[in-house]
């Protein structure tokens, strides 16, 4: 499911540390692991990790209840406060493409994680995990994000924004 | 004539009492050395009971507070509500949220903003708490001035502060009654007197203890304890408004 590495060996905050270890309530160890049972421990950890700082809750934007997987290719980065935001374009199965608007966490924080602006970039064949929008639209929390080369990295949906909430 | 045998008994004498004369000689020394120190270690004593500047502890450099969304939960049950407050309470809703307006966040919410650190910096006669989150301030006068007279509700209120012994003690009021304390919506009126406390514990940790005082809320003042720890971080850049997508999207979280 969620197999988490390390960016260029920046991402030193990746699996969010439940007992609030660490400077930083997320900080944890960084892991490189395969197995599925480490993969869905880590899952685990990114989806009820504690919630945190940020200026909208997870419950009033999103739904828990409505997990999503998206894949295809990004059309535009927005590492921009107070919340990043990539667009990927999703292919139907009638080949027409409906654009995703991905929210993840504030650049700041995702900084301090290992991000940086070009992480994410147009171009790149990505895997987004998360959480549809309430209203329905075309939009969704990110927890984890699928870079091409295969490594996934929290996004700040389930590790930083405290989605979902408990 | 003395003998090998004799002469090595009286060293072994000698060897023996040298010792107690010598701990005698050292404990004199002591005890002189200490009643010479005597009224150093007095004037030092007192400066610190007294508060004085010279022994304020070194608050500058950036720290945080684990993010508490409900500020009641380290206090093991809900605040001790007025009718009123119970009753806003209830019916409370993030999506009210100010900061969901990104409006500004109040003194005591921003130093439990976790993963949003903040710096402290510090000189004898004032001391600024910055925070990261929407690049907010506060101004603490620790110079011995009062609060004014007519002081106009604001977002951050009037802080003054003073020192003792190890703790800066931070009296603030003149606050509007438009922040939350938490996430999960305790509220307060424009009456609010926080009295908060930051312990220097050591060079990495700061003991924080907000006491919230406001008669239209809560029927008698309530603490919260919570650790503040040094961040090996710089504070960076935030702006709530300058891409937000998020409002149009909202929709209650309470039915």
């Amino acid at each position: 499911m969620c197999e988490p590495g390390v960016h260029n060996g920046n991402f030193r905050n990746i699996i969010v540390s439940l007992a609030g270890k660490g400077k930083f309530p997320l900080r944890g160890a960084t892991v490189k692991m395969t197995s599925l049972a480490a993969s869905a421990l880590v899952f685990f950890a990114l989806t009820v990790s504690a919630p945190v700082f940020a200026h909208h809750g997870f419950s009033v934007e999103f739904d828990k209840n409505a997990p999503i997987t998206i894949t295809g290719v990004v059309t535009k980065m927005e590492f921009m406060n107070p919340h990043i935001y990539f667009y990927v374009d999703v292919k139907g199965k009638d080949g027409r493409a409906v654009n995703w608007a991905i929210e993840g966490g504030p650049p700041n924080v995702l900084y301090r994680q290992g991000w940086r602006r070009d992480t994410v970039k147009p171009g790149d064949h990505v895997t987004v995990k998360g959480y549809r929008a309430k209203d329905g639209s075309h939009l969704a929390a990110c927890v984890t994000v699928t870079l091409p080369d295969g490594r996934d990295v929290a996004a700040g949906a389930g590790a930083v924004n405290g989605y979902p909430k408990n | 004539m003395a003998t090998p045998r004799t002469k090595a008994r009286a060293s072994r004498h000698r060897n023996r009492a040298l010792p107690l004369r010598s701990f005698l000689r050292a404990a004199d020394l002591c005890a002189a050395f200490l009643f010479a120190l005597l009224p150093f270690l007095i004037a030092c004593g007192s400066r610190a009971a007294s508060g004085s500047p010279a022994a304020a502890p070194d608050l500058n450099g950036v720290w945080s507070a684990p993010f508490t969304p409900d500020i009641s939960k380290p206090l093991g049950h809900q605040p001790p509500f007025t009718p009123y407050a119970a009753e806003r309470f209830a019916k409370e809703d993030e999506i009210d949220d100010p900061l969901t307006q990104c409006l500004p966040m109040g003194p005591a919410r921003g130093i439990q903003a976790g993963i949003m650190p903040f710096q402290i910096v510090q000189t004898p006669a004032v001391l600024t708490i910055l925070f990261e989150n929407q690049r907010t301030f506060r101004i603490i006068n620790t110079d011995g001035r009062s609060h004014p007279k007519d002081v106009d509700p604001t977002w951050f209120g009037d802080s003054i502060g003073k020192w003792e012994g190890d703790t800066l003690v931070v009296d603030t009021v003149g606050l509007n009654d438009r922040t939350w304390l938490d996430t999960a919506g305790h509220e307060h009126s424009d009456q609010l007197h926080l009295v908060e406390r930051f312990q220097k514990i050591d060079s990495n940790n700061i003991k924080w203890t907000v006491t919230f005082e406001d008669p239209k809320f809560y029927t008698e003042p309530w603490s919260v304890t919570l650790p503040i720890t040094r961040q090996n971080t710089n504070i960076m850049s935030y702006s709530c408004e300058e891409n937000e997508k998020d409002r149009v999207h909202l929709r209650r979280a309470k039915k």
